[in-house]
């Protein structure tokens, strides 16, 4: 150790450090500026670029030593302490934040770039960029930031510090719904004051590290904890044993301990745990834990799974046969013999696709701590409420003895979805410690973890008329599951129903087979279950199209289901916004004029697709509604919003504002919304099945308008007036008469009178649906988003790279609440959507993977995304809040097979595997030439 | 106990090679430190002693001597864009530069750095934890090469984008150790042994690359990666042609070492090819499939002798 001095901010730290101590911890744990982020540990994300005497470097692979003494800035001292630097105010005006993680990075990586290039083109600004992943925006927001700024600086005065009261002003803004602003945290979050699970630093915490299975499927056969455990600072080590009781998020999947107990099921599976005074000790102690293991026979793809296995032991027990396999789900509707029959042409393909992971920014972390109250946990979690029932169960503690604290998050995209192993485990050695305990996982640790999208096979045939009308559907699924159940058996499902939409399908089945292997487990992943089976579909339509000659855009408007119409597996469709999507994006990209007609190697594509507004059943089957949302207003006048929903960085916090402001005509600065606290908030099932702004907005829309009531009665009675003349708006409460013409705190003063605190509760409990026979509640929603794609690509048919020119997307969304932010999650999605057509996909070696980091699982960079060109639809859904629905999600579904379809129409080949890798292609165009010139020479 | 860790950052070069001696046993230089900091965060990396050559007195200088150009070595990658010699004679330099690694790594990273970078491997970049998951491969003190399936000779990749173009250059470097200075062709430094690629001593310093300035040379760089940023090389290839006719070609990301055929532009450009092929030892240990890589290093070759036909 030793002491070194940093100015950082302009304010002098004289720190003990450790001798290869990096940056970013010193900045982080020695001087408590969390702003700075650490994403990777390997200088591949740009989350913690900080700067050191005005220049930008990747503060996670610095040594500290190399700048002592050093002027450093990082996120929190580039403006005074009440504004905002000017580029910051860009990102809060361009919508460019969204979970906030990678801002600080980006913002200093930008700061750095335009101070030596102050007026970048587009294509200066993506380069300088290029090292910094963003996850939830698709860059364009942050591009667009950067550029104005840019442009309205010169450089004298970039150092000048802006009017941090721009958000407050745009928070003023009148007509709430509709109108486009920034989160409500985002200026917390431009400036690094925003706290993420890993920021919070209690007292005397200890710190946790694991020891992981090297096997992928081995007995447990002696753990000696004894060199470790005599290393000074180890204050506990926990085995499996401890903790034996199983949990999963579906009740029909508990089957998962926090740790192995008698076997482990994937390399990577937590053995033990050490908690120590540092991270430090932690990991040597692991290192000191010697695990004897018996290897069994691994099965580690679907083929090893899905037959008998003979005389070898299967990796879970339960279940009547004798292989690995997890679920079959099988549905069928109308008659799929007569419609292979009636359709003139049949088109059968069998796909596969790699596993692909979540990728988001911010690590998986939490911190645990037990008091008189009970267990208290601050974790990174889509699912407070899931994880409040799991470590009920698993701590063997009443409900009301536990709390579950959502901080920032820094992007889930599902996979946070799940109470984890780590959750669990910081409880237990809490409570057996009585101290604090974090953990915060390794990159490598968060990509084990996994959950991510089930790599997948399937064979699906797609019969038409000759006319183009779609007559039948069979689609044969299986899909790799890893080592445990997690959401599993709906993805089971969602790979089939969600393909009896968005067209109209009479004649329609699937079977899904998902299997156990040794591998790390998946689960949901945005567009959950149905992108891999949407990217066949819509692949196989492409298909039909050239196989009766009738352009694909045209198929599919023939095909779309109507507005108001039940499906063939009962789903009720209410608003559709099919073909008004489609047709933009036909009209934008120029199809008529380019579709079919453009040079060999350049090509457009187009794909559909549509998605769940929130699943219509709870996962947990009981009568509570799916969220409730209370209300408390103060003689303040201001408005507490207290919500189980998790903002996880798509928004929904703001949303919830919006609402609340909307129906009672206040501005938003007189809203405060406080979310996903077990303790603190009344329940939302959480962030999963793109249920919030339908579910926890409805809740929010009904309790604001529960409370109008209540104003409404109390100045009715005062002013005797009848309450249908009162009308809320502009901040004001007022009749036509203007018998009543009061201010909103007026108003406030008549409700609060003799009473105090006025509290209401507000709910949203989905109508039945579906049919009665078993299965039929999988995909069920109360609405159901629409959309579509065209992608350009030019094809290198020398070395079969594609290159992405535009991306044009369209998504009926309903109504969207704030513009702003449905651009970004559709940005966000369409960029996600890039990722697994072109690059993404989990490797395994014998069970296990390969790339575990941000270098070499590849997340398309700045220059690796096109231009998009993103659309909304509006189509005002009779039962969304104000007409809203779901635009997380969805709008992933229809750019891959775009990509996909667009180089078949560049070069004439058929893409049946993501990612789309260069060798493949070039493979598939030298088969295509062969078949040709064999064609060629018999004719 | 937790091993004794030291961070030492001389002032002056004599000063960093004494100290490296007195340390000999566990040490490193770090310059930029890019790829050495991650190789120490996944434990590759275990020497305890740290010597940061950043503040050097005499670093980061440029400068025209007699009839070279002298690079220091611990010019970043991102300077060397900004200094006009470099960018009017030797553009291919600046291409290769600018493609290594991301714009924020190349603020950092140095020149010497690059053309001293670790070789990689899928199975060797990894963390302690997965390398005896995997159980150790040839690099990190096991048995075989796994991703071979099992040889006993280790096909980690030279992964330097900036040596193929020095090399076609004639580059030669200054190594400074605590006996004085030496000067020696830079394709010489590289071994071919995956294990010790580089043959330079760890006590000596790299100090300076220099280039011959009275001469000729057309560069074809070509660099093969999925993303088009961040991505270490997957293949690079440097085709050089001189004012006499001789052709070089240097070929990275296909062997423990640079692949480097000399031939003239009126032999058989096909033979050249077939030579680099031959002499490339590529195995699957990158994200491409040894066989595309083999594919692209012949249509890199051919497109480059092509356009080099048109410069």
């Amino acid at each position: 150790m030793r002491q070194a001095s940093f100015i950082i901010n302009g304010k002098r730290h004289h720190v003990v450090i450790g001798e290869h101590e990096m940056l970013s911890d010193v900045i982080r744990n020695k001087t408590g500026l969390t702003g700075t982020k650490i994403g990777c540990s390997q200088g591949s994300c740009g989350a913690c670029t900080v700067l050191v005497e005005g220049n930008a470097v990747l503060s996670c692979i610095t040594p500290a030593l190399r700048f002592d003494g050093a002027n450093i800035t990082t996120i929190e001292g580039i403006a005074d302490t009440h504004g905002l630097h000017k580029l910051q105010e860009k990102f809060v005006e361009k919508g460019a934040i969204q979970c906030g993680f990678c801002t600080p990075g980006m913002v200093l990586t930008a700061l750095d770039f335009i101070k030596n290039n102050p007026s970048p083109t587009k294509d200066e600004v993506k380069m300088a960029l290029s090292g910094n992943l963003c996850r939830c925006t698709g860059y364009k927001k942050i591009i667009d930031a950067v550029i104005e700024f840019a442009k309205e600086n010169s450089e004298e005065n970039m150092s000048v510090p802006g009017d941090g009261d721009k958000q407050i002003a745009t928070q003023k803004i009148k007509n709430t719904v509709g109108i486009g602003r920034p989160y409500i945290e985002a200026n917390k979050k431009v400036r690094g004051m925003a706290d993420y699970a890993d920021d919070y630093q209690l007292k005397d915490a200890l710190h946790v590290k694991f020891v992981r299975s090297i096997y992928p499927h081995a007995r447990i056969l002696k753990i000696d904890t004894e060199d470790a455990s005599k290393i000074d600072g180890v204050r506990c080590i926990s085995t499996g044993k401890e903790l034996p009781i199983t949990f999963g998020v579906l009740p029909i999947s508990q089957d998962e301990t926090a740790m192995a107990v008698d076997k482990t099921r994937y390399i990577g599976e937590i053995v033990a745990a050490v908690a120590a005074d540092t991270e430090a000790i932690a990991t040597e102690a692991c290192r000191l834990i010697k695990v004897e293991y018996e290897p069994i026979k691994e099965f580690l793809t679907i083929d090893d799974s899905i037959n008998d296995i003979g005389a070898n032991e299967k990796i879970h027990e339960y279940g009547k046969f004798n292989n690995n396999i997890h679920k079959k789900a099988e549905l069928r509707f109308g008659n799929q013999e007569e419609g292979l029959k009636e359709a003139d042409v049949v088109s059968k393909m069998s796909f596969s696709f790699a596993g692909i992971n979540h990728g988001f920014t911010e690590p998986h972390a939490a911190t645990a701590y037990w008091d008189e109250n009970g267990l208290t946990i601050i974790t990174a979690t889509q699912v407070t409420h899931y994880l409040h029932r799991a470590l009920a169960k698993t701590m063997e503690e009443p409900l009301s003895r536990i709390r579950v604290i959502k901080p920032y998050v820094g992007g889930g995209f599902g996979g946070k979805g799940d109470p984890f192993p780590h959750e669990i485990i910081i409880s237990h050695i809490a409570r057996k410690t009585r101290k604090p305990v974090k953990v915060c996982l390794t990159r490598e640790e968060v990509f084990l973890t996994n959950h991510g999208r089930h790599p997948s096979q399937m064979t699906i045939s797609l019969g038409a008329s000759k006319e183009g009308l779609l007559k039948v559907l069979d689609a044969d699924i299986a899909i790799d599951g890893g080592a445990y159940g997690s959401f599993g058996v709906v993805t089971s499902y969602y790979n089939g129903v969600l393909l009896q939409a968005p067209y109209k399908l009479d004649n329609f089945g699937f079977k899904t087979i998902r299997v156990y292997t040794n591998k790390p487990q998946c689960g949901a992943m945005r567009g959950h279950g149905a992108v891999n089976s949407r990217f066949a579909v819509e692949s196989l339509i492409d298909d039909i199209s050239h196989k009766i000659n009738m352009d694909p855009v045209k198929l599919r408007m023939k095909n779309f289901l109507d507005s108001n119409t039940l499906t063939v597996g009962h789903y009720r469709i209410t608003s559709n916004g099919s073909r008004e999507s489609l047709q933009k994006v036909a009209d934008q990209s120029g199809w008529e004029e380019k579709y079919g007609k453009m040079e060999y190697g350049h090509g457009l594509g187009v794909g559909c697709g549509f998605f769940i507004s929130g699943s219509a059943l709870p996962i947990i089957w009981n009568e509570l509604p799916q969220s409730t949302v209370h209300l408390k207003v103060d003689f303040d006048g201001r408005v507490l919003v207290t919500s189980g929903a998790n903002d996880i960085g798509q928004g929904s916090d703001t949303m919830l504002a919006i609402i609340v402001a909307e129906v009672l005509g206040i501005s938003m600065d007189k809203i405060f919304v406080l979310g996903a606290d077990t303790l603190l908030t009344p329940v939302d099932l959480g962030s999963y099945s793109s249920r919030v702004t339908f579910m926890a907005g409805n809740a929010a829309k009904n309790a604001a308008e529960n409370l109008k009531k209540e104003i409404t009665t109390a100045i009715s009675l005062k002013y005797e007036i009848d309450a249908a003349e009162l009308y809320f708006s502009d901040d004001c409460i007022s009749s036509n008469d203007k018998k009543v013409d009061i201010s909103w705190l007026e108003a406030i003063e008549i409700v609060t009178a003799n009473r105090g605190a006025v509290c209401v509760s507000g709910k949203y409990i989905s109508p039945k649906l579906g049919g009665d026979f078993k299965g039929a509640g999988a995909g069920l929603s109360p609405s159901y988003s629409f959309g579509a794609c065209v992608a350009e690509v030019k094809v290198d048919i020398h070395t079969g790279h594609v290159r992405l020119l535009d991306i044009w997307g369209a998504h009926d969304c309903g109504k969207a609440l704030n513009p702003l932010a449905v651009e970004g999650q559709l940005e966000g999605s369409w960029h996600m959507g890039i990722g697994q057509a072109m690059s993404e996909e989990m490797i395994y070696f014998n069970g296990l993977l390969v790339n575990n980091n941000f270098l070499d699982y590849k997340i398309p960079t700045t220059l690796d995304t096109p231009e998009i060109h993103c659309n909304i639809i509006e189509t005002i859904d009779p039962e969304g809040p104000f007409g809203a629905k779901e635009c997380g999600e969805g709008a992933l579904h229809p750019v891959i097979p775009a990509i996909a379809n667009a180089i078949y129409d560049a070069v004439g080949i058929r893409i049946t595997k993501l990612p789309i890798k260069s060798e493949d292609v070039l493979e598939l165009i030298k088969q295509k030439k062969e078949q040709h010139n064999k064609q060629t020479t018999i004719t | 106990m937790i091993a004794e860790k030291k961070y030492i950052k001389p002032a002056t070069l004599e000063e960093a090679i004494r100290l490296a001696h007195e340390h000999k046993d566990d040490f490193s230089y770090i310059a930029g430190g890019t790829d050495l900091l991650v190789n120490k965060y996944q434990g590759n990396h275990i020497a305890q002693c740290l010597i940061d050559i950043t503040g050097l007195a005499e670093s980061k200088k440029i400068a025209v001597v007699g009839e070279h150009l002298k690079i220091c070595s611990l010019t970043r990658l991102d300077e060397l864009g900004k200094h006009e010699i470099i960018t009017s004679k030797f553009p291919a330099l600046i291409m290769a530069a600018s493609e290594v690694a991301s714009p924020m790594l190349r603020k950092t990273a140095t020149i010497g750095g690059n053309i001293l970078c670790e070789n990689r491997c899928s199975f060797y970049n990894q963390s302690e934890w997965w390398r005896e998951s995997v159980g150790y491969c040839l690099k990190c003190e096991g048995d075989i090469c796994i991703a071979t399936g099992g040889k006993k000779a280790c096909f980690s990749k030279f992964v330097s984008d900036t040596a193929p173009v020095l090399i076609s250059l004639g580059a030669r470097v200054e190594l400074r150790d605590i006996d004085g200075s030496k000067i020696i062709d830079l394709e010489t430094i590289y071994t071919g042994d995956g294990i010790k690629p580089r043959n330079i001593p760890d006590t000596s310093i790299l100090k300076t690359i220099i280039l011959p300035l009275n001469q000729d040379i057309k560069i074809i760089f070509k660099k093969l990666r999925p993303r088009q940023a961040v991505d270490f090389t997957s293949l690079t290839t440097a085709v050089s042609l001189n004012e006499e006719g001789a052709i070089k070609i240097v070929a990275g990301g296909v062997d423990p070492k640079p692949v480097i055929i000399k031939g003239d532009i009126k032999g058989n450009l096909n033979d050249y090819i077939k030579m680099a092929l031959s002499k490339s030892r590529m195995v699957d240990n990158d994200y491409y499939s040894r066989k595309y890589r083999r594919e692209m290093l012949r249509l890199f070759l051919e497109q480059s002798f092509e356009e080099l036909k048109n410069i």
